[in-house]
């Protein structure tokens, strides 16, 4: 047959077969015109910094950083990336099994990825209606949504708001108390210094640079941390680092870091390094104060007028109550940082002003608490607390903490709770005998094991039956420890909700998924400079939410729709209308000492200035004055030994700071024999934890054979026959992944670095999808939790302790599969 | 006289090119979204089986066609239509290049190697499209929300060409934003479809394509 007759006998019979309506339509008016009207520079941010965005032809075309900001990230790179990702969720989705059997699904299907798209009216419908079920099954201890987390900047469409608000208005429901990050810390220093100090703003470092001598940073990696920030960052910290990088050059300040790897902070500064062994500082902060005592290099009457229970700390340094004495030599053994060097540090911690800032690493271990009190300790000891450049800090890796604050007030944020004399729908609050609240890092315990009773800060918490989780911009799957156990947990749920941007893996785990936008996707307000609060920054929508995306205040406005709540839930106000109101009555709390314009004029500038902060020393009030003005302790003193903490009779955190051996712990400590590398999975330099780790060109950047890097000690990597660019296999009895070798001279034998908020890809042995679903499956990309262990730091803070890991890591000699992180079923490389 | 797709009014076309333009059509709908019910029963009803038997006499899409007939027929239950649109969100709706999402910008391989620069959404080919569409008047749906690289939106591009561009346009369009990424399509396609569907349904449009071209190539000489 030739082709026309071919086409002919087609005639007739085609168009019928024509359905529905064609994915083009005529040009309208608007966008006939020429260039999209909006085209032009506008001003956003994000916790990467403070952005000029251009928009050109109705996409993101140009990131820069906001004019005042002299150090930005090289994470602006990873911007537009984090828009146009192939990660996106787009449309609203439905695990399969679920839609067709709902509550009966076969959970272990969860993270088989196999989904449908649904609307978004049908998918709000199912989520109603879940939490219908569970509400009327089995009350608000059935329902988890309090696990929230870093979200995205904006005080408007803040995702914990609008999903704890919404929530709430259907009924009641199980909480979290602190965080991942500083778990342990938060936890403890209030009873020691009376606030919980990693949140607090800390001494400028203009003083610090000003009078300090000596800089103790303790685990502690400022320069890579301090690229991101609560709010919108816009880096001045870099500026004071800058100045004591040429302090350091000149020897006007000795800075010694104190660390098993040499930190990019170490690098840029270049300055000294102290090794220690992973997990040993409190053994080396005992035998420093052992040497001040011996050599009476302490301040007594500083200890004496501002602190609470040396007496009863001595003994045990002397070794009168265990029989150990806290020697150097005894330390050296224990910490491979010699009997030497523990005396010099004694004396040269002594001698001038010293300022320690305290890294978070040290606390996310088994009994975290301990570094961080005994380094309170040791600050009180010194006696410099209240001084400038002296004392301890534990914060100014973070946030821009340390830059002095202007002093304004932030805008306030959508609420998060039920207006006062709103009701939910289930208004039950029968918890079944089970807390309401219960430590952030146990949700997986509660899940497995309902019921039990842990003891928890000078509390008793009972762990809830859990049976739904609800997620929005929050993703445990990357922070949370020992995937293979979160799996069994997640089998036992019979529904979880993830709202997200990106297909994250705790979406993947989910049964229902819905797409929220982005920031730069929806108008918002949020404070620039992070903790310094330099002004007010303007976040306009640089393009309309792709895909079926929405903001948070539409998904939730929807949702309450559903419950017959939306005039509760946005008090009768739009989108614009909130933030006219949140702008208002920030300018009502600054009225009179900050000026700010008409709310018009504010968003055409894109910004409020609030001016430079005055420099100031933390804990010089107290310092000047313990009865007038003293700390938030039981005593109001430093707690050297906590009679409250005492009286809990904790084996895992007793009345003042000691050492204990660790479940795990490398260089001959526990378990070492059977996997002898620890590893370190510390916040990442290209990250915010897992946010933007699916911006893929970005990726691509630092990706080893398209995996995480894991750093290897060269010796180490030797003896197993790996060069950098190899793929490696990392395990421990908990589980195994896959990454990208790196060696280098900055690991020291027994340790390794991979850096959390890599995504997690499960495969099965054999590279399958199916594989990847079950118990025991291989992360194809690198994520560290894979073999992080499930602990809590101790009864008191009950923090997480993915720093007490070990592992081994081998060549991997398997077929390699390829990486299932960032989207479908299946991936073969092209 | 036969009402265009997308302009309403009314233009005089040549009965075989409005067949091309249909069959370009047919396929963008079909990539477009999941199949439901109504799909279904169009692309099963009796004058159906007459398009399909008529397309399958041609022994390059025969085996295509065949199977994409055959698995239509399976679709009776809802499950059925369920399990579909579960291979079609695998394959379509998340992920890029390691799943098979229908952009052409993610098969394109004479692509700049630049690391850490362009994202590959809405990047150039969105822009390159977008301006096709203009020059003629038209743009992307309002209802889909997808960027214009989407093989849907080339696709219906072609069969508004077939109808309002002359052959030479036609082929150089087919060419340049359409022949020269479909190969790679098909391969990831049907390296990672779990069902049948989707991969016939990919290589009866390369096929369709490639011979299309060289009606087009051969009108032309």
């Amino acid at each position: 047959m030739n082709r026309r007759d071919f086409l002919k006998g087609l005639v007739g019979t085609s168009y019928v077969v024509l359905s529905g309506s064609s994915v083009l339509a005529p040009l309208n008016a608007l966008a006939a015109s020429g260039a999209d009207a909006s085209d032009g520079w506008l001003t956003t941010g994000s916790h990467f910094g403070a952005f000029k965005m251009k928009r050109k032809n109705g996409v993101i075309s140009e990131v820069k950083p906001f004019d005042t900001d002299m150090y930005p990230t090289d994470m602006i790179n990873g911007i537009k990336g984090l828009v146009y990702n192939p990660s996106r969720v787009r449309y609203p989705m439905v695990r399969l099994d679920f839609l067709l059997k709902g509550h009966q699904s076969d959970t272990t299907q969860r993270g088989d990825f196999r989904f449908v798209r649904v609307t978004w009216d049908k998918a709000l419908r199912l989520f109603k209606d879940s939490l219908d079920e569970i509400q009327t099954k089995y009350g608000p201890s059935g329902l988890h949504a309090g696990q929230t987390g870093w979200r995205a900047t904006g005080q408007l469409h803040s995702s914990t708001s609008h999903m704890q608000r919404a929530v709430g208005m259907h009924g009641n429901f199980v909480k979290k108390v602190g965080d991942y990050s500083t778990g342990a810390g938060q936890t403890i220093l209030p009873y020691i210094l009376g606030s919980t100090e990693v949140y607090a703003q800390g001494t400028s470092w203009s003083l610090i640079l000003e009078h300090s001598k000596t800089i103790i940073l303790w685990s502690n990696d400022p320069y890579k941390n301090l690229q991101v920030g609560w709010n919108a960052e816009t880096h001045e910290s870099y500026a004071y680092l800058a100045q004591l990088k040429e302090k350091v050059a000149k020897g006007e300040i000795r800075v010694i870091s104190i660390d098993p790897v040499v930190t990019k902070t170490q690098q840029y500064l270049g300055c000294e390094q102290l090794y220690i062994n992973p997990q040993t500082d409190v053994a080396l902060m005992l035998g420093i104060a052992h040497e001040m005592v011996e050599k009476n290099l302490h301040d007594t009457k500083f200890i004496e007028g501002y602190s609470l229970g040396f007496d009863k700390f001595l003994p045990y340094i002397k070794g009168q109550t265990d029989g150990v004495e806290k020697t150097p030599e005894w330390a050296a053994k224990i910490t491979g940082v010699s009997a030497e060097i523990i005396r010099d540090l004694a004396k040269v911690m002594t001698k001038d002003r010293t300022q320690m800032l305290m890294g978070w690493c040290i606390q996310r271990q088994q009994h975290g608490e301990q570094p961080y009190w005994m380094a309170a300790v040791l600050a009180t000891m010194i006696g410099q607390i209240g001084l400038p450049g002296g004392g301890i800090s534990y914060g100014h890796h973070y946030s821009s903490i340390g830059v002095p604050s202007s002093g304004a007030a932030a805008p306030g944020a959508f609420p998060r709770n039920l207006d006062e004399g709103q009701k939910p729908i289930f208004d039950s609050n029968d918890f079944k005998g089970a807390s309401n609240t219960i430590p952030v890092a146990r949700w997986i315990d509660a899940i497995l094991e309902p019921g039990k009773t842990i003891d928890s800060n000078g509390t008793k918490v009972t762990y809830p039956d859990i049976k739904m989780m609800v997620f929005s911009g929050n993703n445990p799957w990357n922070h949370h420890q020992d995937r293979n156990r979160m799996k069994k947990a997640f089998h036992k749920l019979e529904c979880i909700v993830s709202i997200d941007m990106n297909w994250t893996a705790t979406c993947r785990f989910s049964d229902i998924v819905l797409p929220a936008c982005t920031t730069f996707e929806r108008n918002d307000i949020d404070i620039y400079g992070a903790y310094a609060n330099r002004g007010l920054l303007a976040m306009q929508k640089m393009v309309e939410p792709l895909y079926e995306s929405l903001s948070d205040f539409e998904i939730f406005t929807r949702f309450a729709a559903l419950l017959g709540k939306e005039k509760e839930y946005t008090r009768g106000m739009t989108e614009r209308d909130w933030l006219v109101k949140l702008y208002n009555d920030c300018k009502a709390a600054n009225a009179g000492q900050f000026e700010m314009p008409e709310f018009d004029e504010f968003w055409k500038a894109g910004y409020v200035y609030f001016g430079e902060g005055k420099p100031w020393v933390r804990h010089a009030a107290f310092r000047d004055d313990p009865e007038i003005n003293p700390l938030g302790t039981p005593s109001g003193l430093i707690e050297i030994y906590s009679r409250k903490i005492a009286h809990y009779e904790y084996d895992d955190c007793p009345g003042h700071p000691t050492w204990m051996e660790k479940a795990e712990r490398s260089h001959g400590g526990p378990g070492s024999d059977k996997h002898p590398i620890w590893m370190q999975s510390c916040h990442p330099d290209k990250r915010l934890h897992s946010q933007m780790c699916e911006s893929e060109e970005f990726r691509e950047t630092y990706t080893v054979n398209g995996r995480e890097p894991v750093y290897l000690n060269p010796e180490d990597a030797k003896k197993r026959g790996i060069k950098s660019g190899d793929v490696v296999r990392v395990f421990n009895d908990r589980g195994q992944l896959l990454a990208g070798a790196v060696v280098s001279d900055k690991f020291p034998q027994g340790v390794i670095r991979i850096q959390e908020g890599a995504w997690y890809g499960p495969v099965g042995e054999d590279g399958s999808k199916e594989g990847g679903a079950k118990i025991g499956a291989i992360c194809s990309y690198g994520d560290p939790n894979t073999l992080t262990m499930d602990i809590g730091t101790s009864k008191l803070a009950q923090a997480c302790s993915a720093y007490t890991c070990l592992v081994d890591y081998e060549k991997y000699q398997g077929k390699v599969p390829a990486v299932s992180s960032f989207s479908g079923p299946v991936e073969i490389a092209l | 006289m036969i009402k265009d797709a997308v302009n309403t009014e009314t233009v005089e076309v040549n009965p075989v090119d409005q067949v091309r333009s249909t069959i370009y059509q047919l396929l963008s709908s079909l990539f477009a979204k999941e199949i439901d019910h109504k799909t279904l029963h169009d692309l099963t009803s009796d004058q159906a089986k007459q398009f399909w038997a008529q397309l399958g006499s041609e022994a390059e899409f025969k085996a295509d066609v065949d199977v994409l007939v055959a698995e239509l027929a399976k679709l009776n239950t809802d499950k059925a239509l369920l399990e579909l649109a579960a291979d079609y969100c695998g394959l379509f709706l998340v992920g890029t290049k390691y799943s098979a999402s229908p952009y052409a910008s993610l098969y394109l391989s004479d692509k700049p190697a630049k690391k850490g620069d362009e994202p590959l959404l809405f990047g150039e080919q969105h822009q390159q499209m977008t301006q096709f569409l203009k020059q003629s008047q038209l743009q992307v749906q309002s209802e889909f929300p997808e960027p214009a690289d989407h093989i849907a939106v080339i696709l219906a591009y072609v069969a508004h060409l077939c109808t309002h561009s002359d052959e030479t346009e036609q082929l150089s369009f087919i060419n340049a934003n359409l022949a020269n990424w479909l190969g790679n399509f098909v391969t990831k396609v049907t390296e990672v479809d779990t069902g049948n569907f989707y991969q016939a349904l990919v290589r009866l449009t390369h096929a369709w394509v490639k011979s299309d071209a060289e009606w087009l190539e051969s009108e032309l000489n």
